[in-house]
């Protein structure tokens, strides 16, 4: 037999040679970032600026009786104090257009500020915008606010229940849906084995380093426009529905983000400054505490996830049936889309012809859910793949052995029968994961050594019946240098840089030479949200194309100028050469002599094609493929443009008499289709690893009766640097995905598989599962008591 | 939420600095300002005059004597981590100071404000229990010495009355090596604050029977505790593990935790017995093997 974790060679696959493409250049926002020059939300003042601040529920359900303002607005140095009074018909715009499995429900758009009733600790009631910040703040203790605390729901479960208080809709349940594939009992029948398990994640709280942050003014020609953090510019209409203006009248200006993963998804601090410029005529700043950073936006889904399994002894599996339970807080936001991708995704990256799965999201009066990085996929991650592992002991079988005979290939289908049309290289991952970690760290008495893995797939693009789109324009200008203007809002991730990168390479320049213009939205095009890892599949593409069209106006002037056809002319390092094609005469000898590798410098055919009319810019849109919807009862679909497949393997050592768990190694293996620039894709799996790292182990945002228990980063503990070592990244390049150069995404997928990763590893450890996250020293303890004379089975690796 | 309003003064000597303690209503001193500014920014500290400390040079450094090792009040833990008095002759603070919050924290933060905010999971009090140091109190009225077993007297509560000032840590230099070990237990790796902790200081004869003990712990009671009974199970008997093990347990026993959202009563009980155990085991490491 040979040795399990040796990785195969990988498919012959062909990707051209590129010359700005696959290298680690500089990106071109590090220099700004590193010297401490680059302008975050926050740091933006204008003169006679007012500052504002948030009136908050201090409860979790309860009745407005009183709310009087009058004192507040009386101080000296306010400026101005709004309620729901004063914008009877503002509403938060959550856009659900019969994606939830039901048609739309009314009801669904959660109010600007609260006027009735509070459905959460933390809802907004009233705005104040006064001279200084004190001020501000001293107004919203002399706004007299009584409440009346009413009967709230705490569980998904209750909400659900004849007779629970009424939260959202008439039932609570904000969002369901179906999925039947075969025929789950007679897959049942078939199985020799039937395991089924219960899983449980919490909420999580994004803790970005920068904290949501805006200033708003109205401009000369009466525009509203917010200059703001926040991964979705096209939020100008959002703001303009709130404020019933037009849509042209609103715009929205982004600056760097100092971290989104989903928590600036969802409009934040905009309708608030918009209402309060308009309404004084002032520019107005407001920036979130990090407290109220935490009780004002969304977290990430609590679910209860049960996976029952029937597999045959051979390991394959015959039937899965999935039901799924998110809790969707006070208001639906993007509760539905996340309660879809978790169930599309919820049997995992395996091959299952009979599936039934059943998911439900319902209302309870806690934090609102909505994005966060991965957006439901690392919820179903964590139970498929530590079902997996506990389908694996249950036959005696390698857990690398069980998901082999079961992994998703090319042209299989998921759940929904879509088909996987892209390299499906998910044992490709695992194995060179597993590699990874080298030799067996050995036991000490008190701590026992364990190792996991976990694979994932994970879609990137948004779902189809979106209609997604993205738009770029790229331009030279006549010394050769390259423009982009891109409405991309680079959330650190460096989006901004992917997009020069492949505009320097399409128009034969180094990086250095390219600019880019982005996130406004007045001036610059539209490219869509920097969510659903989705700006280098969308914006990458609309690059791609409209780079292509400016090169093309080059080639054919230089062409011309160098008494060619087209088809022998090269564009690198900023020159136009002559190369030599197949069944061409052609040389690089007969190019000018001026360019200084024998090449003619871009910049004189640019300014040709200038004098010649030929366009040196070009606007141009990219369409994601477009569908209508999964049927409502089978749930039969295609949902997303493609997926990224990989695996994430780590060594733990569990401290058997203290609950401590510390990761010794980490190695995570994604096929990211082509690594633009591979340094930022490592930054990406790096980052990605840590914060899913900090999932597993340490992060959860506690509620108790709808009341903050981690109200600051004293109780609500992230990893810091020093808590995991590096996670290695092996980036695998099929380049088969559906982005540019044959590009995958990763931004999300890179945080999918540390969690069950760190479970699996755990369960090896103590040969005891931890049901739920996060896996906290007391829960570890308990397993590891568990799991004193529990004999441990032998693995390869 | 911003600060709240306050009047800073900033005394040039100490002298300046108690006077000021002993006539102004609701005066507090601030050093680092790690805790306390955090604290008035939630509202839970409002003090109306914050006396800086700052410029205090008599309140700063380590002064090694022949009996004592003498540290200002105003001594940042990264100060102390580098100073080889400290290193050399009370080793087991250096040892609490390398697990105090994180890089950026220790440069700002002083022994004295850690002394003086009481906080049951201080890092600093177990190790100066061990240690047998005193807290220098000064005011207007003179000055006492508390030993550190008498300072903490609840959550947030010593014996400093509002016109005294934590000036100096007191440790007295044993004549005979002591073996020490320090241990804490928080939720991360760093900038954690400790579920529990436990210091240890033996001294042990060649053939290894323990003359000394000192046992302390953090975060398991209202108060940092030197713990008698544990001391007890191992003065004047040969040092063994079944005797740490009794320690150990003794602590666990005299320990009086709270639940809260970082850990439940049970863990925290359960764990200071482990980390009792571990600091004697490493302490008595080369004399038990």
């Amino acid at each position: 037999m040979t040795d399990p974790v040796t990785p195969k060679t990988l498919p012959p696959h062909h990707l051209p040679p590129l010359k700005q493409i696959g290298k680690p250049l500089r990106r071109v926002d590090a220099l700004g970032k590193a010297v401490g020059a680059t302008q975050y939300a926050a740091d933006f003042t204008m003169p006679g600026m007012l500052h504002a601040k948030v009136l908050r529920s201090p409860i979790a359900s309860g009745k407005i009786v009183r709310l009087d303002v009058a004192r507040a607005r009386a101080l000296s140095g306010v400026a101005c104090v709004l309620t729901g009074a004063d914008l009877p018909d503002a509403k938060l715009g959550t856009d659900m257009p019969g994606q939830s499995g039901r048609a739309a429900r009314t009801g669904s758009d959660a109010p600007v500020l609260a006027t009735d009733v509070v459905r959460f600790h933390g809802e907004p009631i009233a705005l104040v915008a006064a001279e200084t910040l004190e001020i501000a703040e001293a107004a919203l203790q002399l706004i007299d606010l009584q409440l009346e605390p009413t009967p709230g729901v705490f569980c998904p479960e209750q909400g659900l229940m004849p007779g629970a208080p009424n939260v959202f809709g008439t039932d609570n349940a904000v969002a369901s849906y179906k999925i039947r594939k075969g025929d789950v009992e007679k897959g049942m029948a078939q199985a020799d084995l039937v395991i089924e398990n219960t899983f449980f994640v919490p909420f999580v709280e994004h803790a970005y380093l920068e904290p949501e942050a805006g200033v708003a003014w109205v401009d000369e020609q009466g525009t509203i426009t917010i200059r703001v953090c926040t991964q979705v510019i096209e939020h100008f209409r959002t703001v303009a529905k709130a404020l019933g203006v037009p849509q042209n009248k609103v715009r929205v200006m982004g600056t760097m983000v100092g971290g989104g993963f989903g928590g600036k998804e969802d409009v934040t601090v905009e309708i608030f400054l918009a209402l309060l410029a308009r309404a004084t005529r002032r520019p107005v700043k407001l920036v979130y505490t990090r407290e109220e950073s935490f009780l004002a936006t969304s977290k990430r889904h609590p679910f209860k996830i049960t996976h029952k399994t029937g597999v045959k002894r051979t390991g394959r599996i015959t039937a899965a049936e999935i039901t799924m339970l998110a809790d969707s807080g006070a208001y639906p936001y993007l509760t539905p889309y996340v309660l879809l991708y978790a169930t599309g995704m919820a049997a995992g990256p395996y091959k299952i012809d009979n599936v039934k799965i059943d998911s439900v999201a319902a209302a309870t009066n806690q934090p609102f859910t909505s994005a966060f990085r991965g957006f439901g996929g690392p919820q179903a991650a964590f139970a498929y793949e530590s079902q997996m592992d506990e389908v694996a002991k249950a036959l005696l079988m390698d857990p690398l052995e069980l998901r082999r005979v079961n992994y998703l290939k090319t042209g299989d289908t998921t759940v929904t029968g879509q088909a996987i049309r892209s390299a499906a290289w998910s044992e490709e991952c695992a194995t060179r994961a597993l590699a990874a970690l080298g030799e067996k760290t050995p036991d000490t008495p008190d701590r026992k050594v364990g190792r996991g893995f976990a694979s994932y797939f994970q879609s990137y693009g948004r779902i189809m019946w979106f209609h997604d789109t993205s738009r770029a324009w790229v331009g030279m200008e006549l010394d050769g240098t390259v423009i982009v203007r891109c409405g991309v809002p680079d959330i650190g991730a460096g989006q901004s840089n992917s997009l020069c990168q492949i505009a320097a390479e399409v128009l034969g320049v180094p990086l250095e030479r390219v600019s880019i213009y982005s996130t406004d939205s007045a001036l610059t095009p539209l490219a869509g949200t920097s969510t659903a890892t989705r700006q280098l599949y969308m914006s990458g593409n609309a690059v791609l194309q409209a780079a292509g069209v400016v090169r093309a106006s080059l080639v054919k002037k230089a062409a011309e100028m160098l008494g060619v056809s087209p088809e022998d002319v090269d564009l690198a390092d900023g020159e136009a050469s002559v190369v030599r094609s197949p069944g061409s005469g052609a040389a690089r000898a007969s190019s000018s002599p001026s360019g200084l590798g024998g090449g003619m410098p871009l910049a004189d055919v640019a300014a040709r094609c200038a004098s010649s009319g030929l366009p040196l810019a070009h606007l141009a849109q990219f369409n994601a493929p477009f569908t209508e919807g999964l049927d409502p009862e089978t749930g039969r679909g295609d949902i997303w443009p493609d997926f990224t497949f990989g695996a994430q393997a780590v060594e733990v050592a569990v401290d058997t008499e203290t609950g401590e768990v510390e990761i010794l190694k980490s190695a995570a293996c994604h096929d990211v289709g082509r690594a633009i620039n591979p340094a930022a894709a490592r930054g990406q799996i790096a980052g990605g690893s840590h914060q899913g790292l900090g999932y597993a182990l340490m992060e959860e945002y506690v509620v108790k009766d709808g009341m903050t228990q981690t109200p600051s980063l004293s109780e609500y503990l992230i990893p810091t640097a020093v808590d995991f070592p590096s996670t290695e990244a092996i980036l695998l390049e099929s380049g088969t995905g559906v982005g540019p150069f044959g590009a995958k995404g990763i931004g999300e997928p890179s945080l999918t598989p540390a969690a069950p990763a760190v479970a699996n590893a755990i369960a090896d450890a103590l040969g005891v599962r931890i049901f739920s996250l996060p896996l906290t020293r007391e829960k570890v303890l308990a397993a590891a008591d568990a799991g004193k004379n529990v004999v441990k089975p032998d693995r390869h690796w | 939420m911003t600060l709240p309003k306050f009047d800073l003064l900033q005394p040039s000597t100490l002298g300046e600095a108690l006077e000021i303690l002993s006539t102004t209503q609701n005066a507090q001193p601030i050093a680092g300002g790690t805790a306390l500014l955090v604290e008035m920014r939630g509202r839970k500290a409002e003090p109306g005059v914050l006396v800086d400390l700052g410029r205090l040079g008599d309140l700063h450094g380590v002064a090694p004597a022949a009996n004592e090792l003498v540290i200002g009040a105003t001594t940042t833990i990264a100060e102390l981590l580098k100073n080889p008095h400290v290193t050399e002759r009370a080793s087991i603070l250096r040892d609490a100071c390398s697990t105090f919050a994180s890089p950026l924290v220790r440069n700002r933060a002083t022994i004295g404000g850690n002394v003086a905010q009481g906080s049951p999971a201080g890092d600093m009090a177990p190790a100066l229990l061990v240690l047998d140091a005193s807290i220098e109190l000064r005011s207007v009225r003179g000055k006492r010495l508390v030993r550190a077993v008498d300072f903490w007297k609840g959550p947030r509560k010593t014996t400093r009355k509002s016109d005294e000032m934590v000036v100096s840590i007191r440790i007295p230099l044993s004549q005979t090596p002591w073996l020490s070990s320090w241990k804490k237990l928080g939720l991360r790796k760093a900038d954690a604050i400790s579920v529990a902790s436990a210091a240890v200081r033996l001294s042990l004869t060649a053939d290894g029977k323990c003359e000394g003990a000192r046992v302390a712990v953090g975060a398991v009671a209202p108060t940092p505790l030197r713990l008698a009974k544990s001391e007890n199970a191992l003065v004047g008997k040969p040092i063994s593990r079944e005797a740490i093990a009794q320690a150990a347990a003794a602590a666990a026993a005299s320990s009086v935790p709270i639940n809260d959202v970082r850990a439940s009563v049970d863990y925290r009980r359960r764990v200071v017995e482990v980390l009792v155990r571990r600091a004697l085991m490493e302490a008595a490491w080369e004399v038990l093997t």
